[in-house]
């Protein structure tokens, strides 16, 4: 018999970082395997974090599989085993199993221009390839990033994205007018929309709520995006992890294991039920 | 391998077969349900649709994952629970629960495997009995692709000859069990043959409902995501999910952990049966729900049923038992479903 596909591997957190705090908090998380293991992961693909007596919940990988000694996860607090994860401290013991779903053909896009747009902890699924474009910028052509939340307070990876500003290039917002707020203000689909990002040789990743993603595609449609140029992820419920369990179908997909990664191309042949 | 069982013979054949655990279709206060056999000599193969299908044996309702608790120095444990050794031979299982079960097999064979699943299914030994008469006036296999004399998914194959049994053996698995008491059957003669053909035909005759023109359904699913209909045949839908609970196709899971203990930490990780038609089913922790009514729900039970498992397995999701028509509280056709389907613009 292969390996039980459904029992978790034990990993130690060795980092939590406070990235959002208030009603709507988001931390992220470090963690190594307590047992070396041959967990590889690639962009774009999610894991399924177990807090024992709470169960298991999905999560993308936020580490980019460039970097091998630890996974991250960044994780809102809103259901019982992200708020279970809330409550943990560094040194405590979590399980995981995975990697699931497919990835981002990051590899076919050597040499274009990568526009990232992000929304609230929708940056999570995004950062992973993000940096990897990153680690291997001589790769890939002009590299932008625009992300908003609903205020400052919302922003993830604030630190990190101060830093990346050098790097490439990195365009906020905030949903409401705020004091002290030199940036973009209004939604990430009008940002979008006023940053005309060129189409030409450029692939958009974008991730965030379902509405946010709805409506960046139609700004980047304006713009002269074609459906192939534009990826997401989708996200749905999911127990299983290996198109078993049944419930994060959209049509005769599962995202668990046809996804989360798509291009517009493909998902607009699938039914609208995300 | 075709032989001749008498009636009279068939308890001697069962009480050979103690190495097993040996299932058959028992009466319960009027309902019909697999339990195991005490006193063979008190078999009866003249059952009506069990409640359940033989899938509570194969894909139990319940069934623990692992075992995880916190050890004295407060490290997590946790230690997997496979199945234990429990080879089982089933009787009277229906053409149309047996291939039921080579469906699930497909969704628990593809890679990465279920090691749950097939640590039970491997030991298991489907003995069918064919339909004649049909066990439930809703029956439909026929246009499900089935037959009340199919062979798919058993390992035996009886038939009821009035004061014997036509058993014909398919499988390695099903000549075991007959030699487990070979000196019980005769070959079936030229005869016997004959008039199991006669059997056969008849019991097709005997099926009266039907879904027409269902190659076209797929196709024909596919334009109507968006249309109105769902929002009319859900209506009167109370969503208990006994439909979907009682289908002997139906796969889906769900995965949770019990607590027997919380300092220290002590439980299990267990899969239960699901339903698509419970609107946690879907439901976002932020409550956001892909299917968030009724219709949307009715709608992806037909949809995986007839167009999504036909497009990932080429193969409809039903096979024509009747159970979810004969016990919906509110009558719920899904034979009228279709055929409405089929004619809408």
């Amino acid at each position: 018999m292969n390996e039980n596909i459904y029992i978790p591997k034990l990993a130690k957190i060795i980092k939590i970082k406070e990235e959002v705090s208030g009603s709507r908090p988001i931390k992220t998380f470090r963690t190594q395997f307590i047992e070396k293991n041959s967990f590889s992961h690639q962009c774009g693909q999610c894991a399924m974090l177990s807090v024992l007596g709470k169960g298991e919940s999905m999560i993308s990988i936020s580490s980019s599989p460039l970097e091998k000694d630890f996974l991250q996860f960044s994780i809102l607090k809103m259901g019982r085993v992200t708020s279970a994860l809330h409550e943990t401290e560094v040194g405590e013991t979590i399980g995981i199993r995975g990697p699931y779903g497919n990835n981002f053909p990051i590899e076919n896009w050597k040499g274009k221009n990568l526009i990232f747009i992000g929304g609230g902890i929708g940056l999570a699924p995004i950062w992973s390839v993000l940096h990897t474009a990153l680690k291997k910028k001589e790769d890939y052509g002009k590299l932008t990033l625009i992300y908003g939340a609903r205020t400052s307070k919302d922003l993830v990876f604030k630190e990190e994205l101060e830093k990346l500003n050098k790097k490439m290039n990195v365009h906020l917002s905030v949903d409401v007018e705020e004091k002290d707020w030199k940036e973009y203000v209004g939604f990430v689909p009008q940002n979008v929309t006023d940053k005309k990002p060129s189409p030409d040789n450029s692939i958009s990743i974008t991730c965030g709520p379902p509405i946010m993603i709805k409506f960046v595609i139609k700004a980047l449609e304006e713009l002269g995006f074609k459906d192939g140029q534009i990826y997401t992820t989708v996200e749905n419920k999911m127990k299983c992890g290996i198109g078993k369990c049944g419930r994060c179908n959209i049509g005769k997909h599962y995202i668990c294991k046809d996804g989360p990664v798509y291009s517009w191309a493909e998902l607009k042949t699938l039914p609208q039920e995300y | 391998m075709e032989k001749i069982l008498t009636k009279k013979s068939f308890p001697a054949w069962v009480k050979k077969l103690q190495s097993y655990t040996v299932y058959s279709p028992e009466k319960q206060e009027n309902l019909w349900s697999y339990e195991v056999i005490q006193n063979p000599d008190k078999l009866n193969l003249e059952h009506l649709n069990t409640v359940l299908a033989p899938k509570k044996i194969t894909y139990p309702q319940r069934e623990i994952f692992l075992q995880f608790n916190t050890s004295k120095e407060g490290k997590p444990q946790i230690k997997e629970v496979l199945p234990e050794e429990h080879p089982a031979v089933i009787f009277g299982v229906r053409p149309c629960d047996a291939k039921a079960i080579t469906l699930t097999d497909k969704v628990f064979g593809e890679e990465p495997k279920d090691p749950y699943y097939w640590s039970r299914r491997n030991q298991t030994i489907l003995v069918g009995l064919t339909c004649n008469p049909p066990p439930s006036p809703n029956c439909f296999c026929l246009s499900v692709g089935g037959s009340p004399h199919s062979k798919e998914g058993l390992d035996i194959l009886m038939t009821d000859m009035g004061d014997k049994y036509h058993i014909d053996s398919l499988t390695k698995k099903g000549e075991k069990l007959i030699k487990a008491a070979e000196n019980l059957f005769k070959p079936a003669s030229s005869k016997d043959k004959k008039e199991l053909e006669k059997i056969q035909r008849e019991s097709e005759k005997k099926i009266k409902r039907e879904v027409k023109d269902i190659k076209n359904i797929p196709d024909k699913l596919k334009d109507m995501f968006e249309s109105p209909f769902w929002d009319e045949e859900a209506m009167s839908c109370i969503r208990c999910g006994i439909c979907t609970y009682l289908c002997p196709t139906c796969f889906c899971f769900d995965i949770t952990d019990e607590l027997t203990s919380t300092l220290p930490l002590k439980g299990k990780r267990v899969r239960t049966w699901d339903t698509c038609q419970f609107p946690d089913f879907t439901m976002h922790s932020s409550g956001h729900n892909p299917r968030p009514d009724k219709a949307s729900r009715l709608r992806q039970r037909m949809l995986h049923k007839f167009q999504y498992h036909v497009e990932n397995y080429q193969d409809y999701l039903c096979t024509g038992c009747g159970r979810c028509i004969s016990l919906c509280p509110m009558g719920i056709d899904i034979i009228e479903i279709l055929n409405k389907v089929r004619e809408h613009e």
